[in-house]
């Protein structure tokens, strides 16, 4: 069984985000790099079906920068046995990365399931699950909360609107999209610490996987930090005049109504 | 040579036989144990422990009166084994009598004897009637504590039958230092007995008392009882200061593939030092703050716990096959056990024979953590906080320095070099992020000002000293971070450290020292006394306040600093200091330490809820406390109790401010 798991790095949630200079990213100075949580659920889900099926593999994937290659020692140290790092610009967008995954995850020798989180920390597109679905050819469950494996059929309990679930089956290959209450990550152990930071991680250039700036649809000229919250305005009077005053407020200062 | 010689060379052959067999199993248990032992130096003092505490039985008489019986039943032993020794020469050859030092010397003798078996009887029958009648809770009921009583009362009360008889058959010349045997030989002598019978019932008395001892000596490799051939040792080797760092690992060692201990033969032989010197008196067990809120740990029951499961393995470790012990964590020694413990360390303050508790459940947590992965799951944002932010709190490096904005404070960065300052103040992560011990930090800079004390902090370059991590048997992160820490200080040479967190403190002055950072480090509640002292702070608005002091167990237990803090509060002009039941090092912990600030507190009552339910019996209308951890907690409990807005509690430093 060969399992794979897509990681994205993002900032720390705790990081204070300012924008660079030329308004086309964020300034990543300074920043502290995690595994977006969401992935954490897919790294450990993976490694749960490995341990109850003897000889399966679990080879982490992650898109960006040289710096991504740290996030992707986090999940070997959790216990992946492989890691790929697939060589993209910090500039690169959904659609981009998606091709770039999907590219190196053709090439793999077999693929069984393709692991996510729902959605990334820091942009929250919640795109690439699917969009690396469409290019494999294969059917992609999101926002997977609970999973029951017989065979290579997976139950799949969808979180949806409303507080409802859906269950949905699958056959893999598939690709999950793993969200929180499927699982409770692990915190690696120092042995597998020590053994991740010797693994070799394999790097995979844009070039050899067909992939090139052009597949890049979104372009970012002019970030802007959302404004600062505005402090709570209380509106005074009996129940009548209250009312009539946040209907004035939501048409005139909201512009809502 | 008589029948007696013969029957004692075969029964005695056979129990010291045996005794010794059981002895040897036990040493070689010992020495099978493959965790690292600490270095032992300092002889000459530790002679003198020896002396004060097991001579001496210092530690033992802290508790007055089972103290005292324990200390005629000691010193009874020893003199009546000299009495005893005579008795097997004598059965192995009748002329072996020490009467040759001399009638009036060999008069006192047996008068010793007389005496200290009367001593000891005493001392039985008071442990007795403790133990039977007066129950204190933390003795619990033991059949071996029974057994042992048992044997220690027949052994006295078997000398004495046999003295009297001794004194009714024979007349011995210096029968008259017989003071208490004769006696009883003038009882029984008014039933008529013969000289012949009378030295007949001697001899079976004799051999009861003989057979008693000797099967005394068989009975106690297996029992409590082990304490009185493992307490001396144990006590001789005691940690000698009372600041103790925990033992680092070596993770450049790559011969190490075992972190902590997940099995009983990992421990070091010290440990099973440890484990063979439990009495059982259950005084650790007395002064646990878990133990007192109806959690499942009971130090007590730790160790007797761990020595059964020493026992319960000993094939497989002396076998050499470590791999069939089994794991650490068992029925008894259960994960909620190693994780209710506070590190308070009143467990080893009070124990008599130095048992060290704390590195055994540290040892198990480390394994737990760095080799398992198990352990309270709310821990693990905690460490991840730690690792990405260097706070255990989810707050952004970046606004470490935000607390002190507009309070004109340099950083090191700023003033380049720490020889051109007094001090650097190290603010600590509750210092930095916490709302209520930001206040408290504030306090202590004003405190700084008003005594012109040049002083500067690290601002976005102190990260987390990595305490709760270390105490939590994340070594590998603590480490970490205390590496980055020590880079930081030492690149601003900095000598000089004063901070008003004692677990900073502890870690900046007694664990750094192993990861390269020697420093002189203060703890603010010393650093204000002394400024006190040197009249650089002058306490003058008078206060009309009740005060109690909570001691932290980082500043008290660990540092032994107790009077600094005090006498602070006592320089204000009218405040009224009072303490709690529970004090210095007899204190309760508000049970936050050892990583339990992060941890949920799932069974029993709350710790800082009865600590504060201590403080509010004072009638005190101020808590003061000396330690971010303490007062929130014990905030939180005069909350719990609905006494908040009628007890306030406050920092050391901020009570000085608001009076200077």
């Amino acid at each position: 069984m060969n399992l794979y798991v897509c990681i994205k790095q993002v900032p720390d949630t705790e990081t204070k985000i300012k924008v660079n200079g030329d308004a086309s990213g964020i300034d990543t100075t300074g920043i502290k790099w995690i595994m977006s949580s969401y992935d954490e659920f897919g790294v450990e889900e993976a490694l749960r079906l490995k341990e109850k099926n003897a000889g399966a593999t679990v080879t982490v994937v992650s898109a960006g920068p040289d710096r991504v290659v740290e996030t992707l020692r986090t999940a070997l140290a959790m216990g992946a046995d492989n890691a790929i790092h697939v060589e993209l610009p910090e500039t690169a967008d959904s659609a981009m990365t998606a091709k770039a995954l999907a590219a190196t995850l053709k090439k793999e020798a077999k693929v069984d399931l393709v692991f996510f989180g729902k959605e990334a920390l820091d942009d929250g597109a919640s795109q690439v699950p699917q969009l690396v679905a469409a290019h494999m050819d294969i059917p992609a469950v999101t926002v997977v909360c609970g999973i029951e494996y017989a065979g290579t059929t997976l139950k799949c309990k969808r979180e949806i609107e409303g507080g409802s679930f859906e269950m949905v089956e699958v056959s893999a290959p598939a690709v999950i999209a793993g969200s929180k209450g499927l699982n409770e990550p692990r915190y690696a152990t120092l042995p597998n610490i020590m053994k991740a930071k010797k693994k070799e991680v394999k790097a995979v250039k844009l070039a050899d996987i067909g992939v090139s700036s052009a597949d890049q649809k979104v372009k970012m000229k002019n970030l802007q930090l959302p404004p600062p919250k505005q402090a709570g305005k209380k509106i005074d009077g009996d129940a009548a005049a209250q009312a009539h005053g946040l209907a004035v407020a939501l048409h005139n200062e909201a512009k809502v109504i | 040579m008589t029948w007696q010689t013969f029957a004692f060379l075969i029964v005695a052959g056979s129990a010291l036989t045996i005794s010794g067999k059981r002895f040897a199993l036990l040493y070689r248990l010992l020495k099978a144990q493959t965790g690292k032992a600490p270095q032992f130096k300092d002889f000459g003092k530790r002679f003198q422990t020896a002396l004060v505490n097991v001579l001496g039985q210092k530690a033992v008489l802290k508790d007055r009166w089972i103290g005292m019986a324990h200390t005629a039943i000691f010193w009874g032993f020893l003199i009546i084994s000299i009495g005893t020794v005579e008795q097997f020469l004598m059965t192995l050859y009748s002329g072996a009598s020490f009467e040759f030092i001399g009638e009036g010397p060999y008069s006192l003798f047996i008068f010793c004897q007389d005496f200290f078996t009367a001593l000891v009887l005493l001392g039985v029958l008071f442990a007795a009637y403790r133990r039977f009648i007066l129950k204190p809770k933390h003795l619990g009921q033991s059949q071996d504590a029974n057994n042992v009583l048992m044997f220690t009362g027949g052994l006295m009360v078997s000398i004495f039958m046999m003295n009297a008889f001794h004194v009714l058959g024979s007349h011995p010349s210096y029968e008259n230092a017989f003071f208490i045997s004769k006696n009883l030989a003038s009882i029984f002598g008014s039933f008529g007995f013969s000289d012949e019978t009378a030295h007949n019932l001697f001899t079976v008395f004799k051999w009861i008392h003989m057979s008693l001892v000797l099967g005394f000596a068989v009975y106690i490799p297996g029992s409590k009882h082990l304490h009185i051939v493992a307490a001396g040792p144990n006590t001789f080797l005691r940690k000698l200061d009372r600041e103790k760092g925990m033992t680092p690992i070596n993770f450049e060692d790559e011969t190490v593939t075992q972190y902590g201990v997940a099995n009983v033969s990992q421990m070091s032989w010290k440990d099973a030092l440890d484990l063979y010197s439990c009495t059982e008196c259950g005084r650790c067990q007395s002064l646990c703050p878990a133990w007192n809120t109806e959690k499942p740990l009971s130090p007590k029951n730790l160790i007797v716990d761990i020595k059964k499961n020493l026992h319960q393995n000993k094939e497989a470790i002396l076998a050499g096959k470590t791999e069939e012990v089994t794991h650490i964590i068992d029925d008894h020694v259960t994960e909620d056990v190693i994780w209710a413990c506070t590190s308070c360390r009143a467990c080893e303050i009070a124990c008599p024979v130095f048992i060290e508790h704390t590195d055994k459940i540290y040892d198990i947590r480390r394994n737990l953590v760095m080799m398992e992965s198990r352990f309270p799951a709310e821990v693990q944002s905690v460490f991840k906080n730690m690792e990405t932010n260097g706070t255990p709190w989810a707050f952004s490096p970046s606004e470490r320095a935000n607390w002190a904005d507009g309070l004109n404070i340099k950083t090191m960065a700023e003033v380049g070099s720490a020889s051109d300052l007094d001090v650097l103040l190290w603010v600590g992560c509750a210092g930095a992020y916490d709302d209520r011990n930001k206040s408290v930090v504030k306090s202590f800079v004003s405190l700084l000002n008003k005594a012109s004390i040049k002083f500067a902090i690290l601002g976005t370059e102190e990260t987390c000293t990595g305490d709760a991590a270390r105490r939590i048997g994340n070594e590998y992160l603590f480490q970490t971070l205390a590496k980055t820490n020590v880079e930081t200080l030492n690149r601003y040479a900095v000598k000089k450290i004063v901070t008003a967190c004692p677990h900073c403190f502890n870690t900046l002055k007694n664990e750094y020292k192993d990861m390269g950072g020697e420093y002189e480090v203060f703890h603010h509640s010393q650093f204000i006394a002394h400024l006190i002292s040197e009249g650089k702070l002058k306490p003058q608005k008078e206060m009309n306040e009740t005060i109690t002091f909570h001691d932290s167990c980082y500043l008290g237990r660990w540092n032994n600093v107790y009077e600094q803090p005090r006498s602070v509060l006592t320089s204000i002009p009218k405040v009224n200091l009072v303490e709690m039941r529970q004090n210095h090092d007899q204190g309760l912990c508000c049970g936050a330490g050892g990583g339990r600030m992060w941890m949920e507190e799932h069974h029993g009552s709350r710790i800082n809820v009865t600590r504060s339910e201590q403080a509010i019996e004072t009638k005190a209308s101020t808590v003061a406390t000396s330690c971010p951890f303490c007062i929130t907690m014990i905030s939180d409990g005069m909350k719990t109790k609905d006494m908040a807005d009628k007890i306030q509690v406050k920092d050391i430093a901020e009570i000085l401010d608001s009076a200077t």
